[in-house]
């Protein structure tokens, strides 16, 4: 009725599985998963005899071991078992599937799963990732054991403890521990957006899923535009709306733009109205301009303005902005006049009139420009931001550095998957 | 992983159809077709029509795994049924490539030569071009490289042309079949299916599809991409064979080897299309010898669980730097050792494809038929009445070329 000490999943699947009198009931096929505290552990064994399951509930188990698996029952009183969707079965579900490692931010593989009796459970403690798995369910263990020892090196052990793995199927979800999901919260969205890449397309939707919004916008930037679309689509209209709502206007709009005509306005008009506003804007333009590259969140102000005021305004206006390195200067009907770095307007004198520190020789562009001339302008002239104005100079948005290094360099995450 | 999912995903972008056509097309492939034509003249061109059906069945069912899944086959096989499947067959894989790579190896130094260059410098520098290519080069020089590679495979077909071919003929012996009780008529036509159709190639293809993340919306449009790659890649045999068949059979001419072909083509057809064959034969061999070794290397890491990625170093991959480098180098070395058992690893490499291929072929058949993976995407009943009866010629003819490759008949 209990399992003492620890053991594979590999080495009691097909062993025989006997009844009092020591006639051999059947063979065992799987293992039932049910969530348990603190650890997932096993509720039943399924037994194959004669090409039929049979259901043996862990209570009716009495010897649970790599050697002898017996019950307390005899063969007629089982049940016959239909396999159901919605049980978890150890083998069928976990063994050889992918997971994420949590703690080593790694898309790895089920080769093997440990159990350890806790309190007359068996529960799942970790899984084996490592060579080891691999060989002890083609039989090789030992005798690879062997073979190291004579090379004088040692067969490394590869587990990742149950409280690290985070699934990527969600029938795994009911017995999953929500420390792992934390843990990949903490990850660097560029991390999350790699593992993402790693694994199957529905996997990779999985696995967003449990970020948070904050996370997810994050992640989701990262990601590359097939990929972007596809997992916006597979959520729900008010998840996706939100984390839209997080990023930044363009590249929410560039999201958007990938997703078909229809699925695009649900979600915009699930987005806050002042944030869709926004997106709107910039969803009018080609993908490969200035006008699709451009964010419409920008610092301006009039020119008549002190500097004191002016930085008392950024404090408050900055909060939502990314990254932020200059002021620039517009005239009443919102005419681009000037602009001032940050640098400028901290050396500068409080008193003094915007319009005094400002520049008024400003490169700027037309959202039709096209991206790689921006990006030389950039380059040519040094700067972080370039201004985008329209034809009678009123100020549409910018282009900041970020957005021209990755027409220049997509992020690896952006460029594609594993795989051939 | 950065640099090699770019380098991939640039392969994709392409059409999952052209870069098959291009690599299926390799060394190996090329010498047969070569052979075939300079023994029996057109008459074996019509082969090229069934198998042809028979690539685009079988593809067809692998590309739609691809779209419907967003797994490779390598995943799936590991998936569904367990680790030794996948362990085996990804040794199988491994041995058959290390083949393949060593005849890859074998096509770039005999074109090499053919052009007048020695294979004892040209081998090491093409073996250390790849892997510089790939582990320290620029993804857009990458890039230009294979797109100029993949260019080049019509410079069989320009030469097919310009053999100036009767082609009431050709047509003649395409659309009608004609089957000659000749043991080496025999052994040369289930040669062509055999080279055509690879275990190695259902992996790639699905692979790629994957990568490409085409919807399950669009997946009619990539059905089309794979039925225009698996014509492509037969428009390319049918042309080394017209060629070699026009030229070289009239005259009497015999060859072994694709290199030999392109040197026996030059007293009658002249300098032209000795340079258009043999450099297709190297731009062949070297783009087959850069993917073949690094799909390898990703297949085996990804059904054992094993870190993969060309950017990382071999104390973070070791298994796939490992699987990676020892290809390429010792593919390399086996070319350039004198006697070295050339004959003996191909021979190997064609048996272990041809005994892997019904064994891919059955799980292909079982996986796609699966509906927990497939959903309603499964086989339709005629299609698998289709299907199954490609497979089982298939893996029949496959298994008799190998028996007749073991023991020759005289």
């Amino acid at each position: 009725m209990a399992l003492f000490g620890e053991l594979f999943l590999s080495e009691i699947i097909k062993k025989p599985i006997f009844d009092p009198k020591g006639e051999i009931i059947g063979r065992v096929k799987d293992v039932m998963v049910v969530k348990g505290d603190p650890l997932p552990k096993i509720s039943a064994v399924i037994v194959q005899r004669k090409g039929q399951h049979y259901l043996i509930k862990w209570t009716a188990i009495n010897i649970f071991n790599k050697r002898i698996i017996s019950s307390f029952l005899y063969a007629d009183a089982f049940e016959q078992y239909a396999q159901g969707e919605d049980d978890l079965l150890a083998v069928r579900d976990i063994l050889d599937k992918q997971i994420v490692d949590a703690n080593g931010a790694k898309v790895v593989r089920v080769n093997d799963i440990r159990l350890e009796g806790y309190n007359g459970t068996a529960v799942l403690i970790a899984v084996d990732v490592g060579m080891r798995g691999i060989l002890r369910r083609l039989g090789a263990e030992q005798s690879s054991e062997k073979v190291m020892k004579f090379m004088k090196a040692q067969l490394p052990h590869n587990l990742i403890s149950w409280n690290y793995m985070q699934p990527l199927r969600p029938e795994l979800k009911s017995i999953a521990l929500t420390v792992p999901r934390q843990m990949l919260s903490e990850l660097h969205p560029a991390d999350i957006a790699d593992l993402i890449n790693q694994v199957s397309r529905e996997e990779g939707a999985q696995l967003f899923k449990d970020l948070d919004i904050e996370t997810a916008a994050d992640a989701l930037s990262e990601l590359m535009p097939e990929r972007q679309a596809e997992i916006i689509n597979s959520i729900d209209t008010e998840k996706a709306a939100d984390i839209l709502e997080e990023m930044q206007p363009d590249e929410a709009a560039d999201v958007l733009s990938d997703l078909p005509t229809e699925r695009a306005k649900e979600i915009l008009e699930a987005i806050d109205k002042e944030e869709a506003e926004d997106i709107q804007e910039l969803l009018g333009h080609e993908e490969d301009t200035a006008g699709g590259l451009m964010t419409n969140i920008f610092i301006a102000y009039p020119s008549d303005i002190s500097i004191a005021a002016a930085i008392g305004r950024f404090k408050k206006d900055a909060e939502e902005l990314e990254s932020v390195y200059y002021i620039y200067v517009v005239d009443e009907s919102e005419k681009l006049v000037g602009v001032a770095s940050l640098r400028d307007i901290i050396m500068a004198d409080p008193h003094a009139p915007l319009s005094e520190v400002m520049k008024t020789k400003i490169k700027s562009v037309t959202p039709d420009t096209n991206d790689m001339v921006v990006a030389e302008i950039i380059s040519k002239y040094n700067l972080v931001a370039l201004p985008v104005v329209d034809t009678d100079n009123v100020l549409l948005g910018i282009v900041s550095v970020d957005d021209v290094i990755d027409i220049i360099l997509p992020p690896s995450a952006k460029r594609g998957r594993r795989k051939v | 992983m950065k640099r090699w999912k770019s380098f991939l995903l640039f392969l994709t972008v392409m059409g999952p159809g052209i870069i098959t056509a291009n690599i299926d097309n390799d060394a190996s492939g090329i010498t047969t077709y070569s052979v075939a034509g300079a023994r029996f003249g057109y008459e074996l061109l019509w082969t090229l029509i069934p198998t042809t059906v028979a690539l685009v069945v079988i593809q067809e069912m692998v590309g739609r795994m691809g779209v419907i899944t967003g797994k490779g086959l390598a995943d799936l096989i590991r998936e569904n049924y367990g680790v030794k499947a996948a362990f085996y067959m990804m040794l199988g894989l491994f041995i058959a490539n290390f083949g393949n790579t060593v005849a890859d190896f074998a096509g770039w130094a005999a074109s090499m030569e053919t052009l007048g260059m020695s294979k004892y410098i040209m081998v090491p520098i093409g073996a250390l071009a790849i892997w510089m290519l790939v582990a320290k080069g620029s993804y857009r020089f990458v890039e230009k490289v294979l797109l100029l590679a993949c260019l080049i495979f019509i410079g069989y077909i320009i030469s097919g042309i310009m053999a100036k071919p009767d082609w009431g003929a050709v047509a003649k012996s395409t659309f009608l079949p004609h089957v000659k009780w000749d043991a080496e008529y025999i052994y040369l036509s289930i040669g062509i299916i055999g080279t055509t159709i690879t275990p190695w190639m259902q992996f790639y293809l699905q692979s790629s599809i994957a990568e490409k993340g085409i919807k399950k919306e669009d997946y009619k449009a990539s059905r089309l991409d794979v039925i225009i790659g698996c014509s492509i890649t037969d428009i390319i045999s049918f042309f080394i064979i017209v060629t070699c068949a026009t030229i070289l059979f009239p005259n009497g001419i015999r060859v072994n080897e694709a290199s030999e072909a392109a040197l026996a083509l030059r007293p009658f057809a002249g300098d032209y299309a000795y340079l258009l064959f043999a450099v297709s034969l190297a731009n062949a061999s070297i783009l087959g010898a850069i993917i073949v070794p690094l799909a390898t290397a990703y297949y085996i890491c990804e059904a054992m669980g094993w870190e993969a990625g060309i950017d990382k170093s071999f104390k973070e991959a070791p298994q796939f730097m490992g699987i990676y480098t020892m290809m390429i180098v010792a593919g390399a070395v086996v070319v350039l050792i004198p006697n070295a058992p050339l004959v003996f690893l191909m021979v190997l490499s064609a048996v272990v494809n041809g005994l892997m291929l019904p064994f891919v072929l059955v799980f292909v058949i079982l996986l796609i038929n699966n509906s927990k993976i497939m959903g309603e995407y499964v086989n339709t009943k005629s299609y698998n009445v289709i299907s199954w009866s490609t497979v089982v010629v298939v893996a029949t003819l496959t298994v008799l070329f190998v028996l007749a490759t073991v023991f020759p008949i005289a």
